[in-house]
């Protein structure tokens, strides 16, 4: 029996590192390859012990598909390839391919030079494993091998971000990595056709969740970065090099633009130079107003964002700073941030989650007396605000996706146990299909039909035509035909055709069936009732009474007998061959029936 | 343990045991157990237990609660098993009889919590800690736990199936290291009835009809024999062979994998005189598909000590998908070499034959296989070099097409494997690994002739181009040394002719990562042949020089840094450019400027850091241009290093002064500057010399900067440097000495508002004396202990994670499912 098994290493009712094996009529593809940013070890990737006992890696694994460049969805990747060994060929989008490298190398410099962490990937290792990447263009369809295809559907969330369908002759599966349903002011929504996939894996970030209105939280955004620079304070905003940060980019300029507002705001680290380059050169990723607007005016050219230099901290009066890394864990976005927690004129906005173990996730549990080096303590009076930005769909755009592709089976990942389980019974009730949360681990095991596809010859489907019947793609039709296997083909065509074909002569073959009925007349006046029965009930058949005493009703032939024991009884033998299969099983129950009693 | 987080610690017990709490981050609970496993592991559990009475209460309350979250009894469950490992703590937890309520029928077991397999696990894992010692092993026959983790192999949790096979090793070892000391293949009567009942449900999963069961049985085994020496794995083996004859019986073999795996796993424990064991091999060989032997014969011929029959059986067996190859490709007899006796297999033959993806899994294995055994001291011998080459290049004349089988099998092979792109790249790496060996000069033509088919054709993929590139540089660097001369041989220049060209063409690739690769192979071949006469001969005349040149402009930042990297290994043999001719003057300085640009200029952080390690190995080896003013080098560099934003480049910064230190001072005694043997000290007039050439370059003022710097690994470099500067220029006296003189004073004020992260000011031009001085004066070793640290590591302290863990109540809002 064909089957899909799904088992998560990662994102199996948890929200760290995405790693999904998936195995679709024989092929093994791994979706994503994240790292979990909350740990400093081994624990941070997700356990590939599982696979390796399969034998080698390359042999075992078809393909590695990555959705976006998010380090929970990518981080792994050259630990998995240039360390664990595997040598095959990885799928992503362009934008994903380019920006990917620059997340990598950022975390590696954090964790292996700063913490000084052993065992990490080398940036050699970061470009021999981007070498090995074959990038997709949307809605391509890529041929991975002879048998599995992959095709890339537009996800929205973050630049170059989507979703993948992974096909085997008509089995599918359809993986969303992380998706946004509503467009916002730099991306697009998620997209795809209605595919029927046999497997939707979704993500289900917020799977309880109604997300208010983005306009609400931009306008509280706006209003306190406002805020902080009129009364002379300064604002840091910690963020990962690309991807939030650019939507608050857009956001800030068109405000600055609009107010006339003066005071600076910088970005960090060369870093808008390279966001730049790359918005530019994925423009077609963007959303329809970016591109459209992109011959009169760049989005991505800031008028009034610049580059930050260190000596700006220190520098008096109010100003934004968008500065890296995003969790407040090192660097320049902790230097500031140590610069300025002292001064409660200023404020730090949080656009995203922080691990533990990191000063932003301190400042957003509340502590406000922190524990520096050499048992210093920080205070910090600055404000401190959380304000998510993540461009997750919600529940309401999750059940709009499967709406849209109309999959067999739902599996979710990438969320918590208890909001999966709320919305697992929504969409079992709403669509009336299985849906399954595995754990990290389990393996869920979706048996599928087989489906072989067979061609059909013309001639046997002008003689259906001939009946009058168009073909419905929407209702399934009976066909009789003769199913010839040759050459690892299937085709249905007309026995006739089949016979010239094969160069066979044709027997024909009937059914004959006994019946059995009391009656005490003569064989021929038996014969008569029968005809008149039948005559009276199949009106729209052709029914008649043979010289012979026979009957016949269309190719069947009925013709009644003495029975050897017993002269009460007659036996009627009915028989017809396979074209008349239907009708001769209805006339052999109706007769089983009896005659009606002669008035 | 710390008095702070003794204090913490109940309020987090108290918050944990608190099902309405949050826990905040899904991490935490992992980094509280590495925790307390450190504590036990540094101390008593029993007194920590004793002192921290909260500790228990919290697995007392786990018990008692009904909504607790799975994750936190799954937490508690190990936690428990952390305490007992240590037999009086054990005791004391016995005495309240949590144990058994914990890990017995009456706890979770038997609960609705049982579904959740995080419980399951921490059930396992808990018990996996626990069973150190023989207390543990009663409790565990006592509370039928065993019987448990028998079913647990089964778990449709991964994780949990396997720490299930794990622990049963565990529990098995632990049982069997008492009674099996000292004897020798102990009866099976003698073995403990724990072990005997592991044991006997092996034996009766091995004769299951349920594949997994016997996956199970042989996965456990294969964990034993790999992990527990004790001379009672002999006795087991003897036990369970006629066990595994029975699997070998069966067609097909059973969980085949598997068994490959536990076979190889008795193998690499067992003693070479164990004939049984060989004949099981054997026998196992000769049963299994080709498919599923290659990976034995691949692991019998890695065995240290095995019978030479077994390894030609074993060989054999890798070497006939390649034999067939050969054999269907033949043009003429005899090509099959010692591949013959290997080749005519039908079974091999019809697995090459039956399917695309049976063929090219077939072929991977085998080519994967051979090229790994290439370079063992164990691989067999005669090692079939010649018809082994010969079936890589068949290989990938097939998957290219160019060959042109007449046989009825090498046309349906060719129809294969024409563009399979997996065995291209399994035959590329095959004869790159090749290369370590020799062969005729007929054949080694034909290798260079099938690497450059792929190097030039349009059709390779830019991985296939990768290793066709990786193969060329492993065959060119092998080759022959023309006899009596220091240079090329006549085939290999021939080649290079050809070569050079086909670089050229993949230099201006549209594809970013041939481009790369070309000038990774380009830079390769020039650190090996920079001094040939017929390699800059054949380079000079091509436009490969220049194309690399114009690289240094490439739209790609990784492309960019290798073009550097080519352009300084070209540089450095006097290779970079066409020859001075009237009208480029100086192309070779050009260079430097252009370099200099880069390192000012680029926005990416590959090409600034490719161009710091240039010029670092350029001062080291006396690049001409660098030697020519040295000083005005080292300047321009640092002052263009110190803006730098990229801390990497600033680092090298470093490195780059302390080449230029060393060359002005003499060289370091050590690479660690606290080496028991410290450097001499410098001459006092080549000192005082040196320090007016350190202030000129501004060297003192970059490293002082760096010291500060708020990325840990720039000053920690800075700190080493200035280490070795003092004990050059002051060896002797001690910091209090030092101190004096209004120049110290005010540079000492300066450095403070460093410190503090204000580096505006400028240091100045010091005086030598002002210099010796303050490097006194600044507590080095103090600030080198102080960066030893990781950077996080306040915030990854034990008293760190408490805090969080606790300020997280009631902190969390939607943030606990963002993500990104």
């Amino acid at each position: 029996m064909p089957e899909i098994r799904v088992t998560p290493l990662g994102a199996g009712q948890d929200v760290g590192r995405s790693c999904i094996l998936v195995s679709i009529a024989g092929k093994n593809v791994m979706l994503d390859c994240g790292m979990h940013m909350g740990f400093s070890d081994d624990r941070r990737f997700p356990d590939f012990s599982y696979i390796t006992r399969s034998g080698r890696l390359t042999d075992f694994l078809d393909c590695v598909i990555i959705s976006h460049f998010h380090l929970d969805h990518c981080g792994a990747l050259p630990y998995f390839s240039e360390m664990v060994g595997y040598d095959g060929p990885i799928y992503m989008t362009q934008p994903t391919q380019a920006i990917c490298p620059i997340l990598l190398e950022d975390y590696r410099k954090i964790a292996v030079d700063k913490k000084g962490e052993a065992r990490f990937f080398t940036s050699q290792m970061i470009k021999d494993c981007m070498k090995k990447v074959v990038a997709v263009h949307l809605h391509q369809t890529v041929q991975v091998d002879d048998e599995l295809e992959i095709k890339a559907y537009y996800a929205g969330h973050v630049l170059g971000a989507a979703m993948f369908q992974i096909k085997v002759g008509s089995e599918s599966v359809v993986y969303t990595g992380d998706y946004n349903m509503t467009p916002d002011r730099h991306l697009g929504a998620a997209w795809i056709d209605k595919c029927r996939p046999n497997l939707l894996i979704t993500e289900s970030t917020y799977a309880t969740t109604i997300r208010d209105s983005k306009r609400c939280r931009e306008r509280d955004f706006l209003k306190k970065v406002h805020e902080t620079v009129e009364r002379g304070g300064k604002v840091l905003i910690p963020v990962f090099a690309l991807g939030r940060a650019q939507e608050l980019c857009i956001l800030l300029e068109t405000f600055w633009e609009r107010v006339g507002l003066k005071a600076p705001i910088y970005f960090s680290t060369g870093l808008t130079e390279k966001a730049n380059h790359y918005y530019k050169l994925f423009i077609p990723w963007t959303n329809q107003k970016i591109r459209k607007t992109f011959v009169q005016r760049n989005m991505f050219e800031f008028k009034h964002i610049k580059a930050f230099d260190r000596a700006f901290a220190d520098s008096p009066g109010p100003m934004v700073v968008f500065a890296t890394p995003g969790m407040l864990h090192a660097g320049q976005s902790l230097q500031i941030f140590r610069k300025w927690a002292g001064n409660e004129k200023n404020m730090v906005i949080m656009p995203g989650y922080c691990v533990q173990g990191t000063v932003g996730h301190k400042i957003l549990s509340g502590q406000r007396k922190l524990e520096m080096e050499g048992r210093q303590v920080l205070e910090v009076k600055m404000q401190v605000e959380y304000m998510s930005f993540s461009a997750h769909a919600d529940a309401k755009g999750i059940m709009q996706l499967v709406g849209q592709a109309e999959p067999e089976n739902v599996l979710l990942v990438h969320g918590e146990a208890k909001k999966m389980e709320f919305l697992k019974q929504k969409i079992e009730q709403e669509f009336r299909v299985s849906c399954y949360m595995p754990a990290n681990g389990e393996t869920v095991t979706l048996p599928t039909s087989p489906s072989i596809p067979v061609g059909i010859s013309l001639g046997l489907l002008k003689r259906e035509m001939a009946q009058g019947l168009l073909p419905d793609a929407k209702k399934p039709r009976l066909l009789h035909g003769t199913l010839i296997m040759k050459d690892s083909n299937f085709r249905l065509v007309s026995s006739e055709q089949a016979l010239k074909e094969l160069g066979l002569a044709e027997h024909q073959l009937r059914f004959t069936c006994r019946v059995h009925l009391h009656d005490t007349r003569k064989e021929q006046e038996t014969a008569v009732r029968v005809y008149s029965h039948l005559k009276s009930v199949l009106k729209d058949h052709c029914v008649q009474h043979l010289p012979d005493g026979s009957v016949t009703v269309e190719s069947i032939l009925i013709q009644a007998a003495a029975h050897s024991e017993d002269p009460g009884t007659k036996v009627l033998l009915v028989s017809w061959t396979y074209q008349d299969e239907e009708l001769g099983s209805y006339l052999t129950s109706l007769l089983k029936k009896g005659l009606p009693q002669a008035s | 343990m710390d008095p702070e987080c003794s204090r913490l610690l109940p309020a987090l017990c108290a918050v944990l045991a608190d099902p309405r709490q949050p826990v905040a981050d899904d991490t935490c609970l992992e980094k509280l157990l590495d925790w307390f496993t450190a504590v036990t592991e540094a101390g008593s559990s029993l007194l920590l237990l004793q002192e921290n009475p909260c500790l228990v209460e919290l697995l007392f309350h786990v018990l008692k609660s009904q909504d607790l979250s799975s994750r936190i009894l799954s937490f508690s469950l190990r936690l428990a098993g952390i305490f007992a490992a240590q037999e009086n703590c054990f005791q004391y937890l016995q005495q309240g009889e949590l144990l058994p309520m914990l890990f017995g029928e009456v706890g979770p077991l038997g609960g609705t919590s049982w579904t959740a397999p995080t419980v399951r696990s921490g059930w396992i894992q808990g018990l996996h800690t626990l069973a150190q010692h023989p207390s543990a092993l009663r409790f565990l026959a006592a509370c039928g736990a065993v019987d448990t983790i028998f079913s647990l192999q089964g778990d449709p949790s991964l994780f949990v199936a396997s720490a299930a096979g794990q622990l049963l090793v565990h529990i098995l070892d632990l049982a069997m290291r008492g009674p099996a000391e000292g004897h020798r293949s102990p009866q099976a009567c003698d073995w403990p009835a724990c072990a005997q009942k592991i044991v006997g449900h092996i034996e009766d999963s091995l004769c299951s009809t349920a594949i997994p069961q016997v996956t199970q049985a042989l996965s456990v085994l294969t964990t034993v024999f790999g992990h527990c020496h004790g001379l009672w794995t002999q006795g087991l083996w003897v036990r369970l062979s006629p066990f595994v004859a029975r699997l070998l019986e069966k067609d097909p073999v059973p969980a085949s994998h598997s068994l490959v795996d536990f076979l190889l796993s008795v193998a690499r424990s067992a003693p070479s005189s164990d004939r049984g064991l060989w004949e099981t091999l054997a026998q196992t060989l000769s049963h299994l598909s080709p498919t599923q032997a290659g990976p034995l014969a691949f692991g019998i011929l890695k065995l240290q000590d095995c019978p030479q029959a077994l390894r030609t059986q074993a060989f054999g067996i890798l070497l006939q998908p390649l034999a067939c190859v050969l054999e269907a490709a033949a043009q003429a007899p005899g090509a099959l070499g010692l591949l013959g006796a290997a080749a005519g297999d039908s079974v091999a033959v019809g697995t090459l034959l039956s399917s695309r993806p049976a063929c090219v899994g077939l072929l991977c294995c085998a080519l994967a296989h051979l090229g790994l055994l290439q370079p063992l001291p164990q691989r067999p011998s005669p090692w079939p070099q010649v018809p082994l080459l010969g079936a890589a290049v068949t290989i990938l004349r097939l998957c290219s097409g160019s060959a042109a089988p007449t046989s009825d099998v090498g046309g349906r092979l060719c129809a294969i494997l024409v563009g399979c792109g997996r065995v291209q790249r399994a035959a590329l790496d095959f004869l790159g690994a090749l290369s370590q060996g020799t062969g005729p000069q007929e054949l080694v033509t034909q290798v260079f002739s099938v690497l450059l088919e792929y190097l030039v054709s349009p059709e390779s993929s830019s991985m296939v181009l990768k290793k066709a590139f990786q193969a060329t540089l492993g065959w060119l660097l092998r080759s022959p040394k023309t006899p009596g001369c220091c240079d090329l041989d006549p085939h290999t220049q021939l080649f290079l002719r050809e070569l050079l060209p086909v670089l050229q063409k993949r230099l201006c690739s549209p594809c970013w990562e041939v481009r790369d690769s070309g000038l990774e192979f380009l830079t390769q071949m020039t650190r090996h042949w920079g001094g040939q006469a017929g390699f800059r001969q054949a380079l000079l005349a091509s436009e490969v020089p220049e194309l690399t040149k114009q690289l240094l402009r490439d739209p790609e930042s990784y492309v960019r840094a290798s073009a550097v990297t080519a352009t300084g290994q070209l540089s450095s043999w006097g290779l970079c450019a066409t020859p001075a001719s009237p009208e480029r003057p100086g192309a070779q300085q050009s260079l430097l400027a252009e370099l200099l640009h880069i390192l000012s200029t680029d926005s990416e952080g590959f090409p600034r850091r490719a161009v710091m390690q240039v010029f670092t190995e350029w001062l080291r080896d006396g690049h001409t241009d660098v030697a020519e003013d040295a000083e005005r080098f080292v300047a321009g560099v640092l002052q263009a290093v110190s803006r730098d934003l990229d801390w990497e480049v600033r680092a090298q910064g470093l490195e780059l002064a302390l080449v230029f230190l060393e060359q002005l001072l003499g060289q370091r005694g050590s690479h660690c500057p606290c080496a028991v043997a410290p450097p001499e000290a410098a001459p006092p007039g080549l000192l005082a010399h040196a320090l007016q050439v350190l202030g000129r370059v501004q060297l003192f003022e970059f490293a002082l900067r760096a010291l500060f710097d708020c990325d840990r690994p720039v000053a920690q470099k800075s700190c080493d440097l200035l280490l070795f500067l003092r004990a050059k220029a002051a060896p002797c006296g001690s910091p209090r000495e030092a101190g004096d003189g209004p120049n110290v004073a005010s540079v000492g004020a300066t450095l403070q508002k460093w410190q503090a992260g204000e580096q505006g000011q400028p240091l100045g031009l010091l005086e030598p004396a002002a210099v010796v001085a303050l490097l006194r004066s600044i507590d080095l070793e103090g600030l080198r202990d102080t960066l030893a640290e990781s950077s996080d590591h306040v915030e990854k302290s034990p008293q760190s994670l408490l805090q969080d863990m606790l300020a997280a109540v009631g902190a969390l809002g939607e943030s606990g499912a963002d993500c990104y």
